[in-house]
């Protein structure tokens, strides 16, 4: 192997890669707090006794999880234009993401929902509590405990994603580091740091959440 | 029946689901302070009659008057109406229910639990719910376990706090549906010596129950139930010790009672 | 409508010979991945301390990144240490490796949930490891392995479009040149949307068959 490592390099354009992480996850919070709303409002649309309410969240599930990414990311940026809308790339991005995060969250609290014991809602039920009431304090409760480990995992995956931000030239990590790539020819210096940043940064959510995850779990 | 007036009066109920009556005909009279006990083997209707009276279940035919009023449905013009869902959780908090499988709101604690309905329901201040919620646990016999989450509590305790739970209500009567049929044989008697209590002090309670012995001692009447009619009821003398029917003959044997 | 029916018919070898690339790309990373996987799995499971540790890095590593970040990380690195693929190679390879990365947890997921006893079930009946691993572990595996296994498949169809970051003529590249020349943006990323989703549906009800049948066993 005929190369020399120099990370030096590396540390003189630290800066900019961190940089790159904090728009990535910037970006990612944005579109996992739109995300949640979008993924509430839907799981608790498909217990609705409307067929075409419905069928409307199942399609739209269905057509984002099964479309990669990129693919979504590019339409809105380079064909939504076409249609009137305008965005810059930073907003495009953050919208393809959060519609991405909307149906992945969906489905994440539909299954935190179906773990809502039918006998506890009929306990709720019992006591005088209204259908409006039981949703809020027994329902609700419940299926946001039940859905936090997937939240952990969907959430630490949606931050992943924000790397497709490249691809429309926004300057998060992944960016920084193709660019130091080509500037300097720090090959494996560049790309072993930034997987480092992404390694580190994951841990750190994952091990946040979970602490979370303990406080609430019914234990 | 008694000079009394029924507190609780079930006329003709009927319910039908697919092609199957699990109700039919039942009519029951329940006075203030009566403990009616319900027997029959599974499927008889039991628990569908138990969950008709607190509104969990709808039922076609017949209607059910408490304390003078009837609930669940209106008449207009002639035709049978489902009250608004506001007023059949109104009504609903008028009658109080144990279920078998304790059915405990998993994220709240014993104190939680009990408090749910006094804050939201009887819209009690919280300071006061916190009181009246401590006191029912301790009539149950908790006093010393309000922060402890259901997980943490054995299916007798659990059983307890759900009793608690239903009686913080102040409902005007108590419908307990197997309550010890999920339970370890060594919890059973904590939760019937708990709801004996309560019959000594005068709460209206209908019991759909298996402990036979248990509902020989504590009611005043008992009701056998197979296919969804009442087939037989009276004094609990009477009914374990002189079956008049033979289907209760041989349920009773079958039970070995 | 017509002006897109009429392009559509003009780059119609275009978007199949992309078809024809993602599905070779998919194809190939998934068995390769699978091996890898299933390699790492039953380390990660049974192995000796030290190979589970290297593993258990290895997948923490992989998981950990994006795949993006794999796909780039493979087409300069590789070069530069001496292995000298085309893009196709090394996007499959880092797909691979990230599909290895994979599967190596479910496997060992499903083989740890396989109570020991079957092991000792095996070896009472004089087996080798490695023939209980083959006739008793990994059959009893396979029932909660297939469903996320077709899964794997499906995401990686989707992972296939990262290669055009790096050139490969897979079918988002196709698209992307096609609309470079005549501008039906919308309609064009419209239709590789909608292909990518038809294949992607067939994978996902092919999985929900094969689970059903696997139930009903």
């Amino acid at each position: 192997m005929d190369y020399y490592f120099r990370f030096g390099v590396i540390w003189a354009n630290f800066d900019k890669l961190l940089f790159g992480l904090a728009l990535g996850l910037a970006l990612a919070f944005i579109a996992i707090l739109a995300g949640i709303a979008i993924g509430l409002v839907c799981a608790f649309a498909s217990t609705s006794r409307n067929r075409l309410i419905r069928s409307a969240v199942g399609v739209y599930v269905s057509v984002i999880r099964n479309t990669p990414i990129l693919v979504i990311v590019l339409l809105v940026f380079f064909a939504l234009p076409q249609l009137g809308v305008r965005f810059d790339k930073y907003q495009s991005f953050a919208a393809s993401l959060a519609v991405y995060a909307g149906a992945y969250l969906t489905e994440v609290f539909r299954a935190g929902l179906n773990g809502v014991p039918l006998g506890v809602v009929d306990a709720g039920r019992a006591i005088g509590l209204t259908g409006f009431q039981v949703a809020a304090y027994v329902t609700f409760p419940i299926m946001m405990r039940n859905s936090l480990p997937a939240m952990r995992t969907t959430f630490i995956s949606l931050f992943k994603d924000t790397s497709i931000a490249t691809v429309i030239a926004v300057p998060e990590l992944t960016f920084q580091a193709r660019k130091i790539n080509v500037e300097t020819f720090r090959v494996v210096e560049a790309w072993l740091a930034a997987s480092a940043l992404y390694v580190a940064t994951c841990l750190i959510i994952a091990a946040g959440l979970r602490r979370i995850e303990r406080r609430y779990s019914i234990m | 029946m008694t000079g009394k007036r029924a507190l609780l009066s079930i006329r003709g109920l009927g319910k039908q689901f697919g092609s199957t009556k699990v109700l039919n005909e039942v009519s029951l009279d329940v006075a203030e302070s009566d403990v009616v006990s319900i027997i029959g083997a599974s499927g008889s209707g039991k628990t569908t009659l138990l969950r008709c009276v607190n509104l969990l279940e709808t039922f076609e035919e017949g209607e059910i008057v408490l304390d003078g009023q009837p609930i669940g449905y209106k008449m207009v013009n002639g035709r049978r109406h489902r009250l608004p869902e506001r007023e059949l959780a109104r009504q609903r908090a008028m009658t109080g229910m144990v279920f078998q499988a304790f059915n405990l709101f998993p994220h709240l604690t014993a104190l939680g639990n009990v408090m749910l309905g006094l804050t939201k329901v009887r819209r009690l201040p919280k300071p006061e719910a916190k009181e009246l919620a401590l006191s029912w646990l301790g009539r149950v016999g908790l006093k010393e376990r309000p922060l402890h989450y259901p997980s943490q509590l054995s299916g007798g305790q659990q059983q307890r706090v759900a009793i608690a739970r239903a009686l913080a209500m102040d409902p005007k009567l108590v419908l307990l549906d197997e309550v010890t049929s999920a339970l370890d044989p060594e919890l059973v008697q904590e939760v019937l010596q708990t709801i004996t209590k309560l019959a000594e002090e005068g709460i209206t309670l209908l019991i759909v129950t298996h402990e036979m012995a248990f509902a020989k001692r504590v009611s005043t009447r008992v009701v056998f139930m197979d296919h969804g009619r009442i087939a037989e009821s009276g004094p609990p003398k009477q009914i374990f010790a002189k079956p008049a029917t033979p289907r209760l003959r041989q349920f009773l044997r079958n039970a070995h009672v | 409508m017509e002006d897109f029916l009429h392009e559509l018919w003009v780059a119609r070898y275009v978007l199949l010979g992309g078809l024809k690339m993602t599905i070779l790309i998919s194809a190939a990373s998934i068995l390769a991945g699978s091996l890898l996987g299933l390699m790492t799995g039953v380390s990660l499971a049974y192995g000796p301390r030290p190979l589970a540790w290297l593993m258990r890095g290895y997948v923490d590593v992989v998981r950990g990144t994006p795949v993006l970040v794999l796909v780039l990380a493979s087409f300069y690195v590789l070069a530069v240490v001496g292995i000298h693929f085309t893009a196709v190679q090394s996007g499959i390879f880092a797909l691979s490796i990230f599909c290895g990365a994979h599967m190596g947890e479910i496997v060992r997921g499903a083989l740890q949930a396989i109570p020991k006893t079957q092991i000792e079930a095996g070896r009472s009946i004089g087996l080798t490891f490695p023939r209980i691993l083959a006739y008793v572990l990994l059959p009893q595996a396979l029932r909660q392995i297939l469903p996320v296994w077709i899964n794997t498949g499906a995401e990686l169809v989707k992972a296939s479009t990262l290669l055009s970051v790096i050139g490969v003529g897979e079918l988002l590249l196709a698209t992307q040149e096609i609309v470079g020349r005549n501008f039906e943006t919308l309609q064009f990323y419209t239709l590789a949307g909608l292909l990518y989703y038809c294949v992607n549906f067939s994978i996902e009800r092919a999985g929900k068959m094969a689970e059903t049948r696997l139930k009903g066993r």
